[in-house]
């Protein structure tokens, strides 16, 4: 598909950008740019808004004040089409309306790419196959996602946003219900594409996932604080103490920092 | 979504047709199948052609028109509220088309003037049932089908109480709208129009409909401009239901019966169901119609019965699976 | 001019050409529509119970060759094929009895059926006879269009005769507070538009419900509680329906229950616009004189 050919640098930043949490004080307005490359992650306690935040940045949600651009044009001036060619989203409670097979499922993700009338050809049937190939879930192709399990459930929905291949991908909780292995190859996957162009963008509830694979790393505070930055700055024991309101020690495992839990 | 759609659309609509010949072969005046072929050659007996093309091929085409509409309705509107339970007829479409329609025949208009009355009557309707159980949550099967029952419930009280007043003259003529019949049906081809005209509109909508079926945000981050895509098909729902009342009264289930049986067979996605289920939707009717033409003949039974009689059933089936 | 007169002389020469005219029967129905004929009528279908029973009172019964469901007077109507309910009738039996002229019911037939019927060029003489002379006039349009107009005047004006015979008797009547039941649950009247309610009047009985707007109106059974009729008439046979007058035994206040004037008049003499009613007003216009007897 031409639309899998995009310009090597691109960017989705945010100006002045404040989510819209109600009943909430503003709190730190957002300035950050995300770019090819990188792989952010958000971090946060319960309640913070990052899904808010994802979703804002999906432009599902009207931010309180502020803008979006994606690559300088302001994304309202996008059409929604053109938006999802460029930006993906993958949930983090998905509902199953009808019954859907796991193909079905991943050649959704076609959807912005295809004319009105357009029915999926041989190659996005191929790209849906790469796609579920690459997340291990190929096998499953024609069971009905309601008879999956969690993880495979959560691979499919990565599968679907890489069959969209968009350029910024915007994961919530990408690792839920994965086991380590699972979880593992999927940040894997997300540092591959980042290193091939994508830009990765990402809550995280695993601090040590963070660590290990995001360059990046946004701060969310319950009271709307916010601060970001490379990774090694970020990930500072005093910042991340305050962040989850909880004393932590640090250990070294192979050069990057772990972070565990001190016993109260 | 994947699955070739030339071949079951290609079995419908020739099972559609076997049964609009059977349709125009059956009747309570037994006529061969030979003199049948007769007929439409352009030869036979007075009284077989005034039987054939005066009585039994308005009527089974009203039939099928009427299927089509009411089935292709149903499958929109499952779609848009993401519940397989959504039918005209539980959410009380149908009656409040109803009630739009015997508000003109009361004030004494005609024709246009009824169709448009039932229109505003299934758009006033379905706003009612969207608006009030939406509230500030989201459709839950539960709220949806509740208020759909209990707006369709105050829709009946208002139709008794229309026809407690109305002049007895058209007292008979109005009964109908209660327990849908397709009898009175003469003129089958704007309720066809309807229906070829909104398959072809929304068939070429059909994948974006497969991607709002999997809920509003994961529809909009896939690039669909939700709110408008959901308004038209409101509109086109409430359409196909008022066309479909107009020509028969409101009869029950069958948008119900036929989306739910195709998606079990056919996969969920809606470039088939949509052209398979306005088929399917009218070969149903078609037979449920002769029926209950011949089945007490010469006493006539209303083909709302024999569909009620089928889709209960699947309804309670369908709500006792749903847990 | 010479164009004109040819027009004329074509006119004149098609009148004298087509001799079926000389033989037209015209009538002009309840719907105000002149049906005209080409021959009377040898094939008759009547769609309602009392079209059937008004049929055989204008002479035409032996022409009848559909009825509908409850054609049960007179007992020759029963043999006939039966196209239906009155409701809903089966157009296609209807069809292959091909009648030249169906007897329609302004408010018992759906009305698509019957203008589907006229489109297909079938005569409809529409009928909704309301008064008794009603029930005389729809007689003799009936014989006129069936060519029976000999027997069907006779008994018209048999009809004519009788109700006049009982008007003149009961002309100085005392009047007669009266409740007539149509029906017992829900509980139904009749008001003074309706043929009940000139029979009612005709003999000198005064219907407590007469001034109430719908034909056929409900009613609750304190509304005939407070209007306190001195009689209650019951359009029922009697046996299998004895709990619609006895009801009224509980409440000894009423003054029909207090002198028990609590009669059966039986419904097919009295709610069918047919000859019939000369009969059934015979026996109302006794049992109000019976009414009377028991005044104090």
């Amino acid at each position: 598909m031409s639309g899998n050919k995009r310009p090597p640098m691109q960017a989705l930043s945010t100006r002045e950008l404040v989510i819209d949490i109600p009943g909430r004080a503003d709190g730190y307005p957002l300035d950050l740019t995300i770019k090819s490359g990188q792989v952010w992650g958000v971090l946060g306690p319960n309640g913070a808004g990052k899904t808010t935040l994802l979703h804002t940045l999906a432009g599902l949600r009207a931010p309180r004040a502020g803008a979006l651009f994606l690559n300088d044009v302001p994304t309202t001036k996008l059409k929604r089409r053109a938006l999802s060619q460029q930006l993906g989203l993958v949930f983090q409670d998905r509902q199953d309306g009808f019954p859907a097979t796991v193909l079905e499922t991943a050649l959704i993700g076609r959807h912005p790419w295809l004319a009105p009338w357009q029915m999926e050809g041989a190659d996005d049937l191929a790209m849906a196959e790469r796609s579920l190939e690459a997340l291990d879930v190929l096998h499953l192709k024609n069971r009905l996602v309601s008879t999956l399990s969690g993880g495979e459930r959560q691979r499919v929905a990565i599968a679907t946003l890489m069959t969209q291949s968009p350029h910024t991908w915007l994961l919530d909780e990408p690792t839920n219900h994965l086991d380590l292995h699972h979880q593992v190859a999927v940040m894997k996957l997300l540092t591959d594409r980042a290193a091939a162009g994508n830009a990765i963008f990402m809550c995280l509830h695993d601090l040590n996932l963070a660590a290990r694979w995001c360059d990046h790393i946004l701060l969310m505070y319950p009271n709307g604080e916010t601060c970001w930055g490379p990774a090694e700055r970020m990930l500072v024991p005093d910042a991340l103490e305050r962040l989850y309101n909880q004393q932590l020690a640090t250990v070294e495992v192979d050069g990057a920092p772990f972070f565990v839990p001190k016993r109260v | 979504m994947i699955r070739p759609i030339t071949l079951p659309l290609a079995v419908l609509a020739v099972a559609g047709l076997i049964a609009m010949v059977m349709s125009v072969g059956i009747g309570s005046v037994a006529i061969a199948p030979a003199d049948v072929l007769l007929v439409f050659l352009g030869e036979g007996s007075n009284l077989h052609r005034t039987l054939i093309f005066e009585l039994r091929l308005p009527r089974t085409l009203s039939a099928f028109a009427t299927g089509g509409l009411l089935a292709v309705a149903g499958a929109l509107m499952q779609v848009l509220l993401r519940n397989p339970l959504a039918d005209p007829y539980v959410l009380g479409l149908s009656g409040g088309a109803a009630v739009g329609a015997l508000l003109a025949m009361l004030a004494g208009l005609g024709g246009a003037v009824i169709s448009g009355s039932a229109f505003a009557g299934a758009m006033l309707a379905t706003l009612m049932v969207f608006g009030l159980a939406h509230g500030t949550g989201s459709w839950t099967p539960s709220r949806l089908l509740l208020t759909g029952v209990v707006v369709a419930a105050g829709w009946g009280a208002v139709i008794t109480l229309m026809l407690a007043i109305s002049p007895a003259r058209e007292l008979p003529g109005m009964l109908y709208w209660l327990m849908g019949d397709v009898s009175y049906a003469r003129a089958p081809w704007p309720g066809l129009g309807v229906l070829v005209l909104v398959c072809a509109l929304v068939v070429p909508l059909g994948r974006s409909l497969n991607v709002l079926a999997r809920g509003p945000m994961q529809a909009a981050a896939l690039g669909i401009s939700v709110r408008p895509l959901e308004w038209l098909i409101y509109i086109l729902a409430s359409l196909l239901t008022a066309t479909a009342v107009t020509m028969a009264g409101s009869i029950g289930f069958v948008g119900l019966v036929v989306p739910h049986m195709l998606r079990l067979v056919l996969g969920n996605d809606q470039r088939l169901i949509l052209p398979a289920c306005a088929l399917a939707g009218g070969t149903l009717l078609v037979l449920a119609d002769t029926l209950a033409r011949v089945v007490i003949a010469p006493e006539q039974l209303p083909v709302g019965v024999i569909t009620a009689l089928l889709g209960v059933p699947t309804f309670l089936y369908l709500l006792y699976r749903s847990r | 001019m010479g164009k004109l007169k040819g027009v004329s002389i074509l006119l004149g020469w098609m009148l004298l050409a087509s001799p079926a005219l000389a033989s037209y029967v015209c009538a002009t129905d309840d719907l105000g529509e002149e049906i005209c004929l080409e021959h009377p009528a040898k094939r008759i279908a009547a769609l309602s119970p009392g079209a059937t029973e008004l049929a055989w009172a204008a002479g035409a019964g032996d022409q009848v060759v559909a009825v509908v469901a409850y054609s049960d007077y007179p007992p020759a109507a029963r043999e006939v094929a039966s196209v239906g309910s009155h409701t809903r009738m089966d157009m296609e039996r209807l069809l292959e009895l091909q009648p030249d002229l169906v007897i329609g019911w302004v408010t018992g037939n759906p009305t698509e059926q019957l203008v589907s019927l006229k489109n297909m060029g079938v005569p409809v003489f529409s009928i909704e006879p309301r008064s008794f002379e009603a029930v005389s006039n729809t007689i003799e349009r009936i014989s006129i269009l069936a060519g029976t107009e000999a027997e069907g005047f006779a008994e018209a004006e048999r009809f004519r005769q009788g109700i006049a015979d009982l008007q003149e008797a009961y002309a100085k009547a005392d009047p007669v507070p009266v409740f007539y039941q149509v029906w017992d649950e829900p509980l139904m009247t009749v008001n003074s538009q309706h043929l009940i309610g000139e029979m009612i009047e005709l003999c000198g009985g005064d219907n407590v419900f007469g001034q109430l707007d719908r034909l056929v109106p409900r009613i609750s059974a304190e509304a005939v509680i407070a209007a306190n009729p001195e009689a209650i008439l019951a359009g029922g046979m009697g046996e299998e329906n004895r709990h619609w007058l006895t009801r009224w035994q509980a409440f000894p206040s009423i003054t029909a229950t207090e002198r028990n004037n609590l009669f059966f008049i039986p419904p097919s003499l009295v709610q069918r616009p047919t000859p019939r009613m000369l009969e059934g007003t015979q026996l109302f216009c006794e049992k109000l004189e019976v009414a009377r007897g028991r005044r104090p």
